[in-house]
């Protein structure tokens, strides 16, 4: 039966191989999840002030599946040289679970990304810039963040200062229109952080304030984390179907 | 009787460049107006701006000396006011190459209506709602001549973010994607576990070969058995079962009486 024996072999490094490539990617998921978690551009306080911050869950999961998925694929491995059906059996019931995990965090991900619009943004930082309740932890956090946005990017409010001069705010109650149309920090600043020209940036002269809105630097670093969770997971998700469906139709065949 | 004003074509105006912040809540700008007054001003006289309701405008009366001018305060009553008192050679055709403040901030002093001074208080409008504006020449004995009125300056009214609508307008498509291929995925590899199982189970139970798999694979722990070498019996080996230790065939003793 040589070519029944061949046929076997194939299958096997077919599995081995797969196994492989899911380990790698399981150990890249983790990583990619631990640099979300991290948040390099400190945004995760003003999620969780919108209560909004479902996409940091399917990170923390994405941690934990890829750990899960590297441990598992060198079982798979293992199971498969040995040709055991006891640890191929542990192996797809703990992959299917593994699966279902992976499954649910992509899924969050995708779907949470879908609330976080403009309007979502704009109307928190108006209700909590500067809030001035000393109690509120909340709206100290989203102070803070907004300005380190603001001075980081050279940008000013969501859709641009004219956000301010729309809508009343939190930050209008405490500052009158008259000094502050929009807050300080969407003056061009000097080096010790006061504004160049205040007059020009008070009417909005070109050059002594910033005239575009922190949307896209806030949106965009939520786009990468979310298609890093989702379409990652997602295309590992692919891979691993194929792999289990093989691993099952070799266990099916194994027999004592 | 003193002589009326005379009356300059020069229309007050908010500045026509793009400035975010020239017509805010309770402030708003004015094209600084330049060679203007030259004609009738000398070195003594003092520009001052009317601000006053668009409806007002038409009763406002100029003040006959400079201690009958309006003050900020009465804006609410009087329907008007005057401020931003500035020396007339700051509008002259001389200073036209210092654009230092080229516009005018109408309504930029915080400070005289916190602290209610007196003084022309350039203090910030109380209400949205349309204001007209026109430029007065003061001398020592009065008003020497005025502008136009400008056109009715509306200054912005702001609304709640309460009427913001944070909800998404419409579903992404990556949802819908991710979302129906993973189920199916998901469904699939279930059912073929169940399947698996079941098969395993029911031929178990049911005590069936699956013989006519395409390929089964059998897995065998291989005994390597040494090829036998005769051995001597031990000494005192008993044969249990009989036959099996020994390996050379003896002939039956004879029979011995006892």
């Amino acid at each position: 039966m040589a070519k029944s024996d061949d046929c076997i072999h194939i299958l096997q490094g077919l599995l081995v191989f797969g196994n492989v490539v899911i380990g790698m990617c399981g150990i890249a998921l983790t990583a990619e999840c631990i640099y979300f978690v991290s948040d390099p551009h400190g945004l995760y306080s003003l999620l969780k002030a919108t209560e909004n911050d479902d996409i940091y869950a399917a990170a923390w999961i994405g941690i934990f599946v890829g750990f899960a998925l590297f441990a598992l694929s060198i079982l798979g491995i293992v199971g498969v040289i040995k040709s055991s059906r006891t640890l191929l059996l542990v192996y797809i019931i703990l992959m299917l679970i593994t699966f279902a995990f992976e499954m649910a965090s992509c899924i969050t991900a995708a779907t949470h990304r879908d609330f976080l619009t403009q309007n979502l943004f704009l109307k928190q930082m108006l209700e909590r810039y500067q809030k001035s309740e000393a109690a509120s932890n909340n709206g100290n956090e989203v102070t803070k963040t907004w300005d380190k946005l603001m001075i980081q990017n050279h940008c000013c409010g969501v859709l641009g200062p004219s956000d301010w001069q729309e809508y009343t705010s939190a930050f209008r109650l405490a500052h009158s229109d008259a000094d502050y149309p929009w807050p300080r920090k969407c003056c061009v600043l000097d080096a010790q952080g006061l504004p160049v020209n205040l007059d020009g940036c008070k009417l909005g002269v070109p050059g002594y304030y910033n005239s575009n809105g922190c949307y896209d630097a806030i949106s965009g670093p939520v786009n990468t984390h979310v298609w890093g969770v989702a379409w990652f997971g997602f295309a590992i998700l692919c891979w691993t179907f194929c792999v289990l469906l093989g691993t099952m139709f070799y266990w099916s065949g194994i027999e004592y | 009787l003193p002589t009326p004003p005379a009356r300059l074509p020069y229309v007050p105006h908010v500045p026509p460049t793009a400035l975010l912040g020239k017509v805010t809540a309770t402030t708003f700008a004015l094209e600084r107006p330049h060679c203007v007054f030259d004609r009738h001003a000398n070195a003594s006289d003092a520009v001052w701006l009317a601000v006053a309701f668009a409806n007002a405008s038409a009763t406002f009366r100029n003040p006959p000396s400079r201690a009958d001018v309006p003050p900020y305060k009465q804006l609410p009553t009087a329907r008007s006011y005057m401020t931003l008192e500035t020396a007339a050679a700051a509008y002259s055709c001389s200073s036209c190459s210092a654009p230092s403040p080229s516009v005018l901030r109408v309504g930029g002093d915080t400070a005289c209506r916190d602290l209610g001074r007196q003084d022309p208080c350039n203090g910030p409008l109380p209400s949205p709602g349309p204001y007209r504006v026109k430029f007065l020449l003061m001398g020592c004995r009065g008003p020497k001549a005025e502008t136009q009125w400008s056109d009715p300056i509306l200054l912005h009214r702001a609304v709640s973010p309460s009427t913001i609508d944070p909800a998404p307008t419409r579903r992404g498509s990556d949802v819908v994607v991710i979302a129906s291929i993973l189920a199916s995925l998901g469904a699939v590899l279930a059912t073929a576990v169940l399947g698996i199982l079941g098969a395993k189970v029911w031929s178990s139970l049911c005590h069936q070969d699956l013989g006519t798999d395409s390929f089964t694979r059998r897995s065998y722990r291989t005994h390597h058995i040494p090829p036998a070498l005769p051995q001597p019996l031990p000494p005192g080996c008993r044969c249990s079962p009989p036959g099996l230790c020994c390996s050379v065939p003896q002939p039956p003793a004879p029979c011995q009486r006892i």
